[in-house]
């Protein structure tokens, strides 16, 4: 945890291992497996293990999606799974014929027993003729979940991206690290439109296998959110020669910067346009909640890298940021962070629940912004909490904006509090 | 539902028809000998969690009390989700952290370094170390662990406080069973741990609710207040997973209420233990019996008349208190209630699926109720299950034309499976896992078990004991008044 002050400010120790004993907001490489993959909707998600992976699995930011697994008994502990493994790959594929492909997760219990898990895929493949992809991603192979990211992305790169043939399109585009909550999606693709690019692959709020297989042809990438873009950015430019530009479609600023961006590589002259618009219709519609937010403090505890992008964006409401944090930030996203921040604004990364709760007490903050588990603890101590990635409107883009100073300026004004800090 | 497209006069209801919205695009023609869950290595959509959950549920009920889960941080953080989603409360769980250097050389340090962390932090009154599939198959020795970690504590914070953290160690391998079997092992455990016999047995009564929410709970106490029955209720998350919003607070943060410790010990010496679900928390009645001679009771689980009659006649041969006036007119307004419903719940043929003990009462009320159950699916596999809803059928012999379907285990797709071949289905009492059957098969479902994430509310109702009952038959009601009259102008009740 650091305080920043001026521009020499040093970051918080991130990427390391969580201590065993406290209430951690961290996940598991499962987790994050499941966070990137559970959207493919054209390919079969089998997981091997014990049925409590497969019954969390099934939800993945609040979306419930089908899961197979092979729910392994104590039984198959002992004797091994392999064989149950296989027969289950077949039955999956019997199950749903129009599937193209299996994803089969591994999980803590078959990381201990040491499955020959790529083994028992490569023999099934050549059965259901098509390709059977291991997500070798066990429970605790890391310190959280973003290591699953990377796995995810490392076998979409090397199964998946790319297969389709055909020549680039001038126009597309690939977002990475855009999952399309509550409509994100929808919004960065109307001002991409706007300025005349073509989504090709969003990986992966929109990343069906035939989408991912023609995903080459873009000319540029996107990355959105840099804990499960970057590395898929890394690979395909250096598989296919695709550049990528880092954005942040959360915030007026950040989303004008993205444009710009965008607009720069492509020598686009309509981005000033679609800026200009945009900002000006936003401003137009947030003005009425702005009032209500004004001066107040936020503390922002995210999963992974949209942390600097959000805490300039609640800076622009007018809102003192007293922290910005998060799970499994690496020393990127810390130091975007600490351009975003004003002096004083504390950087800390994977707080555990005390440490979270302790700050929230000694900052008396007007709004506190993160994930489900620590709603309900916030909201006990009488702060209003609201949920990022977000419950039930876009945030991204200028739209985006407006939703999240409207849903700000609720919650903070919301009577509930007041009565219940009037007690009797 | 499409409001719109109904016209409002004029067209008889049943020649009304809603227009088909399918869920899931394209649906193919299973391959019948793959529907079974018995003929498949393959599960598809489980209605079963793992035990370490269950376990942290019972944990959770205990006055500040901590679950410790040895095993990776997946373990806690999804469960804590759960639990957050269905109780919309906090649920503080500590995580042991493996990594892969336990995964290599085993959660010793984990477990004696992580429980040294937890208590210096939240300084909790008992911590209930919670194993998982990764702890389990490495072969942690827990026991010894947790000797060192006492040591550990006894060093550092003075051997007075070190001894007064209770350390409760609950085997729960995820692959041996369900949370069903975690909630019940916490069960015995604890007893094992803590209950003691110290004089003749008293007129308390030990009750072990199961997986109820803290609405049914709340309503059991209701009972117990009415009959004026003392009696003890282990793993109580009524305030504990159901707290008021009252800032500014302590820190740590604790919920008010769960079973106190001194309770718990005292269950050792009271006149009889009622279990309500036979599945969840049977095996800790069956230890007080065995062990110091306490009569013990298994369910049913108390949903509907004859389940909560039964409760409270244990209740009054036990303690020698009257069934009160009080509850007697409870029982009469619930008849009452069933008998007005009637034409809308007669002959409605149901599906019911959960967790065994819940699907098992709420089977015998909907056949209370004169509706037809035509199938019920218990998601965790259970050796009582099959006999239990058997008895209830064979009770309500002339409701059915053929024998309804008992799935004991398998998963939901064989359920659902089975429903399609079903030439009409009114209604589906779930959990919210059911909510993609019952929009396929454009069927109300009334929510019902756990869990229960997309409705709010829900864990504060309660469905037992006989205002609990009353609810629920409303719910049935109602929601077969919302999908059958969709425009409530044409509908007078």
């Amino acid at each position: 945890m650091v305080v920043k002050e001026g521009e020499a400010t040093c970051l918080p120790l991130c990427s390391r291992p969580t201590v065993p004993g406290v209430i951690s907001e961290r996940a598991c490489a499962y987790y994050g497996a499941r966070w990137v993959l559970a959207p493919i909707p054209d390919a079969v998600h089998l997981v091997h293990g014990p049925v409590g992976c497969a019954y969390y699995g099934r939800t993945v930011r609040r979306k419930n999606y089908r899961l197979f697994s092979t729910d392994l008994s104590e039984r198959d502990i002992v004797f091994g799974a392999g064989e149950k493994l296989y027969r289950a790959i077949l039955e999956t594929c019997a199950l749903v014929p129009g599937a193209r492909a299996v994803l089969v997760y591994a999980t803590c219990a078959v990381g201990i027993i040491g499955e020959d898990l790529p083994g028992i895929c490569r023999s099934a493949a050549k059965v259901v003729g098509r390709p059977v992809v291991p997500v070798n991603a066990p429970g605790f192979c890391a310190s959280n979940q973003a290591a699953g990211h990377d796995i995810a992305a490392r076998l979409l790169l090397e199964h998946f991206i790319g297969n389709g043939g055909g020549e680039p399109v001038e126009n597309g585009v690939n977002l990475l690290g855009e999952f399309d909550v509550q409509g994100d999606l929808g919004e960065i693709e109307a001002l991409l439109g706007e300025m005349g690019l073509k989504v090709i692959c969003a990986f992966s709020g929109r990343a069906s296998i035939a989408a991912m297989a023609q995903a080459h042809r873009a000319r540029l990438n996107i990355v959105h959110c840099r804990r499960t873009g970057h590395l898929l950015a890394e690979g395909m430019r250096e598989k296919f020669g695709i550049p990528y530009v880092k954005v942040s479609f959360y915030g007026l600023e950040e989303t004008a910067a993205a444009l710009r961006a965008i607009s720069r590589f492509y020598s686009l002259a309509i981005a000033g346009e679609v800026v200009a618009r945009g900002l000006r219709a936003a401003r137009e519609k947030a003005r009425p909640f702005l009032a209500r937010l004004r001066g107040k403090r936020v503390g922002l505890f995210f999963g992974g890298s949209r942390m600097g992008a959000m805490a300039k964006a609640f800076r622009e409401l007018g809102m003192e940021v007293v922290l910005a944090g998060s799970q499994f930030g690496c020393r990127e996203d810390y130091e975007e962070a600490g351009h975003k921040v004003a002096d004083g604004t504390v950087l800390v990364d994977d707080a555990h629940d005390r440490e979270l709760l302790e700050f929230v007490a000694c900052s008396q903050p007007h709004l506190w912004v993160g994930g489900t588990k620590e709603k309900f603890l916030v909201q006990k101590l009488g702060v209003p909490f609201l949920v990022f990635p977000q419950e039930s409107a876009p945030f991204a883009g200028f739209k985006g904006f407006v939703n999240l100073a409207r849903q700000a300026a609720g919650l903070v004004s919301a009577p509930v509090w007041r009565l219940a800090a009037g007690g009797f | 539902m499409q409001l719109k497209e109904i016209p409002l006069e004029g067209i008889p209801y049943d020649r009304l028809r809603i227009e088909k919205v399918p869920a899931a695009p394209a649906y193919q023609p299973r391959d019948p000998d793959l529907v079974p869950a018995a003929n498949r290595a393959v599960v598809v959509n489980p209605d079963r969690i793992c035990m370490p959950i269950g376990a942290m549920w019972a944990v959770l009920g205990v006055h500040r009390a901590i679950p410790f889960v040895q095993g990776a941080q997946g373990c806690t953080t999804y469960a804590r989700y759960t639990f957050c989603r269905i109780f919309k409360e906090p649920a503080t769980i500590a995580t042991a952290s493996f990594h892969e250097d336990a995964a290599v050389y085993g959660g010793r340090r984990n477990l004696v370094e992580g429980i040294r962390n937890l208590v210096v932090r939240y300084w909790p009154e008992v911590i209930g170390v919670v194993t998982t599939c990764s702890s389990e198959i490495m072969g942690d020795d827990i026991a010894s662990f947790l000797k060192e970690a006492r040591a550990r504590l006894r060093a550092e914070i003075g051997p007075e406080k070190a001894e007064q953290i209770v350390m409760v160690q609950i085997n729960t391998p995820s692959f041996a069973g369900s949370h069903v079997e975690g909630y019940d092992r916490a069960a015995k455990t604890f007893l094992q741990a803590l209950a003691v016999k110290r004089d003749a047995p008293g007129n308390r009564v030990n009750i072990i609710p199961g997986l109820l929410y803290p609405g049914d709970i709340r309503e059991i106490k209701h009972i117990l207040q009415a009959m004026g029955v003392e009696a003890t209720i282990l793993f109580d998350i009524s305030d504990t997973l159901d707290a008021p919003l009252e800032p500014p607070q302590r820190i740590p943060y604790y919920p008010p209420g769960g079973t106190r410790l001194a309770e718990i010990r005292e269950m050792g010496n009271a006149c009889a233990t009622v279990a309500l679900q036979a599945d969840a928390g049977g095996s800790g009645a069956v230890y007080l019996e065995r062990k110091f001679g306490i009569p013990a009771v298994m369910g049913p689980t108390p949903v509907g008349v004859a389940a909560t009659d039964a409760l409270l006649r244990h209740l009054s041969r036990f303690t020698g208190r009257d069934i009160p006036e009080e509850l007697r007119a409870e029982r009469g307004r619930l008849l009452d209630a069933m008998a007005d419903a009637l034409h809308h719940t007669m002959m409605k043929r149901v599906a019911i699926f959960g967790d065994p003990d819940i699907v098992a009462g709420v089977t015998r009320f909907t056949c209370e109720l004169g509706m037809t159950p035509v199938a019920v699916a218990a998601g965790t596999p259970s050796r009582r299950f099959p006999q239990e809803v058997e008895a209830v059928f064979a009770e309500y012999r002339d409701l059915f034309l053929d024998a309804p379907k008992v799935f004991n285990g398998g998963d939901l797709f064989e359920f659902e499976e089975y429903l399609k071949t079903l030439p009409r289905l009114d209604l589906i009492i779930g959990n919210s896992k059911g909510v993609d059957i019952a929009r396929e098969l454009e069927v109300p479902l009334v929510r019902v078990g756990f869990p229960i994430y997309d409705r709010f509310g829900y864990q504060k109702r309660p469905i037992v004991g006989y205002r609990g009952a009353e609810l629920l038959l409303y719910e049935i009601v109602n929601a077969l008044l919302d999908y059958r009259y969709p425009d409530d102008r044409t509908q007078q009740l």
